[in-house]
């Protein structure tokens, strides 16, 4: 019965982390395409909340493999001098609560102040600071901390690289040809392909088991290249017919004229690419609100500090869900204020810096690497304003980049310190009992 | 907070563009100004003189209003320094048609009939060095929209291209006219030619303002 309080109210928070995620960071995702008038408001909440609820579900588990125990491997607490298994367990849990609960205050506080948040900082921030504080320095995979943070660095310098590379293509081989009309049938495609590989190999290359379980060994084996090639491939064609259609009898039209239509014909272009980066944005971030829940509920079900292997399927859907009713309810206004903002960014080069984001979000995300895909974008956007793609690019944003790092990562850690030797303090005996009543003799 | 929110500065091309039009305004009123002084209508310059002057108020507004909207935090496409010389150069042929337009407003000068094509010839030189340009400038969205590069910069370095030619024709069209005005000097009084030289000055200026801010037009694709 303990056990079951204990999910439910972590579920809960989870729940409210999911929320949070999808009432304020979606807007960033769909950026390229509300930012662009491509698209709708209401629309791109509509197309955004069922991209993050797949990605959140097909690609969600390999961060939330790590959330859960790749930063503080619950084993490793286990194995501490001094620790029973049933303690260690409810360390864990207690600590895995704590730093759900710390990163989801630290939102909201930092919500309040203006700061930047972000989730994915906050939550790594969190469960190192209670892996600490329960078990000492060695209780964190440092090795993986260090590649976390790497990437941190690393993930909107690679969207800024990928930004300036697609926008150059795109700059080069189609805005800046005689006739970019004909330029945009032929190069188009090649974009379009290139993306659907990259999502589709994202899902199926040695994925997909926390749903398929055993089944479906070719097509998450080398089968995956053959889907991904054809998929690639189909949507390639596909889009190389919607684009001569639209583009038809246009070819010799003056340049200025000729650049317009292009640039029409790459705004729905740009709310695919968008919806590709809110698929890779769900797939990467869930993690930071059902993570914590996953190890909880295996610790819960087995009374020990095993983790299953397959992150289980629900805590998947229940992040989604989470992120969809964020979405919903409250998505919809922070969509309107960024997208005024953000009216630079024209079809051509949405796609470029969703594409740019989109690829490196999925591959941290099949790395196992939280990443933060505000930074990725905001990398991808630099990197086009270094191509000379956007008008005045704000320099300063490199610096509150910065100050996420520095300022999230200790502040969540120390809020769950706190919240951790409270939680010791008064819950741990009655976690520990919950858990013993529902553990096997002599376990 | 979010960081995309912060991330952009409002665009200088579009007002650039039409700080190039508002520009091109003012000296399409030249042509007219020279008209009603060929004929001695000086009401008629009064009224344009009056409708130059708001015109370069304008312009002044929308150069303003650039500069303040790029404070030094935003990286642009362009050198900073290129884009500020440029618009400070093609403000100054609004200032320039300006002080043309005044200086037919301020005093009823009267053109010698001999002197009447040649003042034509050179003012229609001048309109051409200007509207080459103006072509040109107005060309900078699209430019911005190829990232000042490909096809479209190519296509306005050439527009441009022709534009030191122009601008000489004009130069060599002033002297002539000049050496008539002193070839006819003992049939005119020395304020009318002292009036006709601020005139071929400041006309020549507004063919030389052009020229320069092509110039700069070019740094501006060239150093980005």
């Amino acid at each position: 019965m303990g056990c079951l309080v204990i999910i439910v109210l972590t579920a809960v928070l989870g729940l409210y982390m999911a929320w949070n995620i999808g009432a304020n960071d979606v807007a960033n995702s769909m950026g390229c395409a509300v930012g662009s008038r491509s698209v709708s408001i209401r629309w791109a909440v509509i197309l955004a909340g069922i991209c993050e609820f797949a990605g959140a579900v097909l690609v969600g588990a390999h961060v939330t493999d790590t959330v859960r125990k790749g930063i503080v491997d619950p084993a490793r607490i286990a194995s501490l001098p001094g620790l029973g298994e049933g303690e260690a367990a409810a360390l864990v849990l207690v600590g895995m609560a704590a730093s759900l609960l710390a990163a989801a205050i630290w939102l909201n506080a930092a919500t309040w102040m203006g700061m930047p948040v972000s989730t994915s900082h906050a939550i790594v921030g969190a469960i190192a600071g209670f892996g600490i504080i329960a078990a000492g320095w060695s209780a964190v995979d440092w090795s993986k901390m260090g590649q976390i943070v790497a990437s941190w660095f690393l993930s909107p310098l690679a969207g800024g690289v990928l930004g300036y590379t697609v926008f150059k293509v795109i700059s080069k081989l189609i805005l800046g040809r005689k006739r970019p009309v004909p330029a945009a049938i032929t190069i188009t495609p090649f974009v379009v392909f290139f993306l659907m590989v990259v999502v589709t190999l994202a899902i199926t290359y040695k994925g997909l088991s926390h749903l398929t379980g055993e089944h479906a060994k070719w097509i998450t084996g080398n089968g995956a290249f053959l889907v991904a090639a054809a998929v690639g491939l189909v949507s390639a064609l596909v889009s190389k017919a919607l684009i001569r259609r639209a583009l038809r009898g246009k070819e010799d039209l003056p340049l200025p004229e000729q650049l317009e239509l292009v640039e029409r014909v790459f705004a729905p272009l740009v709310v695919v690419t968008s919806c590709a980066v809110a698929f890779s944005h769900g797939a990467n971030d869930v993690a930071n609100a059902v993570g914590p829940l996953a190890a909880i509920v295996d610790i819960a079900s087995s009374c020990t500090v095993k983790m299953r292997v397959f992150v289980p399927a629900w805590v998947l859907v229940l992040g989604g869900s989470g992120i969809v009713l964020g979405l919903a309810t409250y998505g919809y206004r922070v969509m309107h204020t960024v997208g005024s903002k953000i009216t630079q960014i024209t079809p051509s080069r949405g796609v470029a810096a969703s594409v740019a984001a989109t690829v490196t979000v999925l591959i941290c995300t099949r790395m196992k690497l939280p990443v933060s895909t505000t930074h990725t974008l905001v990398g991808a956007i630099l990197g086009i304003g270094l191509a000379r793609g956007f008008g005045a690019v704000n320099r300063r944003v490199t610096r509150d980049i910065f100050e996420s790092w520095f300022i999230t990562v200790p502040a969540a850690a120390i809020m769950t310190m706190l919240l951790f030797m409270l939680g010791k303090a008064f819950l741990l005996e009655h976690v520990r009992q919950a858990l013993c009543q529902s553990m096997p003799a002599g376990g | 907070m979010s960081l995309i929110k912060e991330l952009f500065g409002a665009s200088p091309f579009g007002p650039l563009v039409e700080h190039t039009k508002k520009v091109h305004e003012c000296v399409k009123q030249i042509q007219p100004l020279l008209d009603a002084l060929l004929k001695g209508d000086h009401e008629e310059i009064h009224r344009l003189q009056d409708e130059v002057s708001r015109l370069e108020y304008e312009a002044d507004k929308i150069k303003h209003e650039i500069r303040q909207q790029l404070p030094r935090r935003y990286f642009l496409p362009v050198g900073r320094d290129e884009l500020e010389n440029f618009l400070r150069c093609q403000d100054r042929i609004a200032d320039s048609v300006q002080d043309f337009a005044v200086i037919l407003f301020i005093r009823k000068t009267e053109v010698h009939p001999a002197l009447r094509d040649d003042f034509t010839e050179f003012v229609g030189q001048v309109m051409k060095v200007s509207n080459t340009l103006t072509a040109a400038a107005v060309e900078l969205q699209n430019l911005a929209e190829t990232s000042f590069g490909g096809e479209e910069a190519t296509s306005v370095l050439d527009r441009i291209a022709g534009l030191g030619e122009q601008e000489w024709g004009a130069d060599r069209m002033q002297r002539r006219l000049s050496r008539k005005i002193y070839g006819i000097e003992k049939e005119l009084d020395p304020v009318t030619i002292m009036f006709y030289d601020k005139m071929l000055q400041t006309l020549s200026r507004v063919a030389n303002e052009a020229e320069n801010t092509g110039d700069l037009l070019r740094a501006m694709i060239l150093k980005g």
